[in-house]
């Protein structure tokens, strides 16, 4: 592992490594495919400068605004003892009446260190865990942590924690709209796997503590505005798939070395900063180095990874870049110009292309009888 | 003028001495008369003040120039609307209608649905520390303090909830249970005081409306809302928590009361210091 370890302090070079959470890591789950994130990840690499400095930095990072109105309805939704998350619990999981019990772990008597208040969410689970109905409730903000890539990462999640009959569910509050009881696909999706990074970690305390992962629910609880309103309302996910998906990745980025093999030695993203912190590497040099980890570029990157403008550039032309469906009805093709070049029949298909290039001359035949002309 | 503003604040601390000697007498009709006095002194310091203020607004914070901000009476007079009450009266009352420690939030809902003008929610951020301040630098001056509610376990002041120096230890601990059960207490007080107002206002009404969907039983809908089913429904879910929150408390407060001095039963203290004990063993 330390010659590993060696490789990755290399790679990220001079800069202090940064820690994967609950957003990195759902992120890899999200397009486990890709060499260049997971290697980046593994080494602490700060992406976002590393894309500024080649001249693609990200369009990144929540809107004030949204983190603003997240923050309101999530203290909307926690006020008065949790009243509203009560009623709901009440209403949809049939949480007894006497289950109030109310744990703050934002901070342990005004201290706010990840580890203090690690240590505080372990001592009060523990003694949930161990004592079953009556200890604790509700745990707001509790504080986890998670292995991921031989590093422990705190997962600060903006969630509670609560015991219902002796098992722990995992209660996320996010801002976006349940419409007519439609939400976001995609939103509802990032939800379910950070959730599910939370399950994860939440079960890898209790393991700790000598409770099997059964303690902690396969489903969560999202609780989101309704309709057009502020009302609070909850739906219970299942999100067992996405765990499966994230213990694999997990597993992957432990076994990181496989990947780290497939790169040439040399390949280092350090930016050499100078004295002030200003990077100074050369960017031709930088790019030829981010090109030597193989990425696997889909547009549902450009929310979740800092390096997307770039991979985006880098893919333009391919049929990936178009998005996993198109992808995958154009197997075996690669390009977008031979695509174009399949469906002006201007060269023959070879024998792997053959069903993918009669579904694009179809596409193509319909097209022209559509607009009056060939295209 | 520097000098009438510290010839009223003087006057003010002898008004507040006197106050507190005729409450402890037993004097109600004096130390109310007292009190209008003290009001009074209070708005003409407030107008010495803004006197004061406006020649040196353009220039910034020159030297003396009033109290830092936040300072309970630091708003100039042509601002306040209705209300002739400090901001901490105004808390005060609020709190006293709940009956229990609350968010600022709550606070600010509570007065501007029952009484006349506005509780600027901006002006309650730094409250606590203000009275904290003056405790420490004048201990019982004033007759009562906005202080901390504290946790049970770390005897640290709980995030969030103002209290009222005069209540019992009791109801100024914050156990496990306390959240819902200062909900409900605060739901019952919002609930009486609607019954015992002929007319409510509509805000009052919205306000217990929306501790009634919270609480099951209490309500059907919003045209159906009655203050005394929804008192009656609080009281129905606080006697399933009321005994083991209150052994909760006055175990915590028991604590309290021994191992912090005056100011830390306000304030709070001990916090780390205690917990690391606690993990110790």
């Amino acid at each position: 592992m330390n010659a590993v370890e060696a490789r990755l302090d290399r790679l990220r070079g001079s800069a202090a490594p940064r820690a994967h959470n609950a957003r990195t890591i759902s992120a890899l789950a999200s397009n486990p495919g890709c060499a260049r994130r997971a290697v980046m990840d593994a080494a602490g690499v700060d992406k976002q400068r590393v894309a500024a400095h080649v001249g693609h930095p990200a369009p990144f990072g929540q809107s004030q605004f949204a983190i603003t109105r997240g923050n309101a309805f999530e203290a909307q939704v926690k006020a008065g003892g949790c009243a509203q998350l009560l009623r709901l619990l009440r209403e949809r999981l049939r949480l007894p009446i006497p289950e109030v019990s109310y744990a703050n772990l934002d901070d342990v008597a005004g201290d706010t260190s990840n580890k203090v208040r690690h240590a505080r969410t372990r001592a009060l689970l523990a003694r949930a865990a161990a004592s079953g109905q009556d200890a604790g409730t509700l745990f707001d903000h509790p504080l986890l942590r998670l292995r991921a890539g031989g590093r422990a990462v705190y997962l600060e999640p903006d969630l509670i924690a609560f015991q219902l009959r002796g098992r722990f569910h995992v209660v996320e509050i996010k801002s976006f709209a349940v419409i007519d009881g439609q939400a976001d696909g995609g939103k509802v999706a990032a939800a379910v796997i950070q959730s599910a990074v939370y399950v994860l970690a939440l079960r890898d305390l209790l393991a700790e503590l000598g409770t099997g992962p059964e303690a902690v629910s396969d489903e969560v609880v999202l609780v989101c505005p309704k309709d057009f309103s502020n009302e609070p309302t909850a739906a219970l996910l299942d999100v067992r798939k996405q765990l499966t998906v994230l213990r694999r990745q997990l597993a992957r980025l432990d076994r990181i070395e496989d990947l780290l093999a497939q790169i040439p030695q040399a390949v280092t993203f350090d930016l050499e900063p100078d004295a002030a912190g200003v990077p100074r590497r050369d960017r031709r040099a930088l790019e030829l180095a981010i090109g030597a980890v193989p990425a696997r570029y889909t547009p549902e990157c450009l929310e979740t990874c800092e390096m997307c403008r770039f991979c985006r550039e880098e893919a333009a032309g391919s049929t990936a870049a178009l998005g996993r469906a198109t992808r995958d009805d154009l197997g075996g093709i690669d390009d977008i110009g031979t695509v174009l070049e399949l469906a002006r029949g201007s060269v023959p298909p070879a024998d792997h292309q053959a069903e993918a290039a009669a579904a694009i001359r179809a596409a193509a035949r319909m097209r022209g009888e559509i607009l009056g002309a060939t295209g | 003028m520097a000098q009438l503003a510290e010839e009223l604040e003087r006057r003010m601390e002898e008004l507040r001495a006197e106050i507190r000697r005729a409450v402890i007498a037993g004097d109600r009709a004096r130390a109310s008369e007292l009190r209008r006095r003290l009001r009074a002194t209070d708005r003409e310091w407030e107008e010495a003040l803004a006197r004061l203020a406006a020649p040196q607004a353009p220039g910034g914070p020159g030297p003396g120039a009033g109290p830092g901000p936040g300072a309970d009476a630091g708003e100039p007079a042509g601002r306040r609307g209705g209300a002739l009450l400090t901001v901490r009266e105004r808390v005060h009352q609020a709190l006293t209608l709940l009956g229990a420690p609350a968010a600022p939030r709550l606070i600010v809902a509570v007065y501007e649905a029952f009484y006349a003008g506005e509780l600027p929610a901006a002006r309650l951020t730094s409250l606590r520390r203000d009275e904290e301040r003056s405790f420490r630098s004048a201990p019982h001056a004033r007759p009562y303090y906005l202080c901390a509610a504290l946790s049970a376990d770390l005897l640290a002041p709980a995030r969030g909830l103002l209290a009222v120096s005069t209540w019992p230890m009791e109801r100024r601990v914050i156990g496990p249970l306390s959240p819902r059960v200062d909900y409900l207490t605060a739901a019952i007080g919002v609930a009486e005081r609607l019954l015992a107002t002929g007319q409510p206002p509509a805000a009052a009404r919205r306000l217990l409306w929306r501790f009634a969907v919270n609480i099951p039983g209490a309500a059907s809908g919003p045209a159906g809302l009655d203050p005394g089913q929804v008192a009656a429904a609080a009281r129905a879910e606080l006697a399933v928590h009321a005994d083991a929150d209150a052994a909760h408390r006055a175990a915590a407060a028991r604590r309290a009361l021994d191992q912090l001095d005056s100011a830390g039963q306000l304030f709070g203290g001990g916090g780390l210091r205690l917990l690391r004990g606690g993990a110790a063993r």
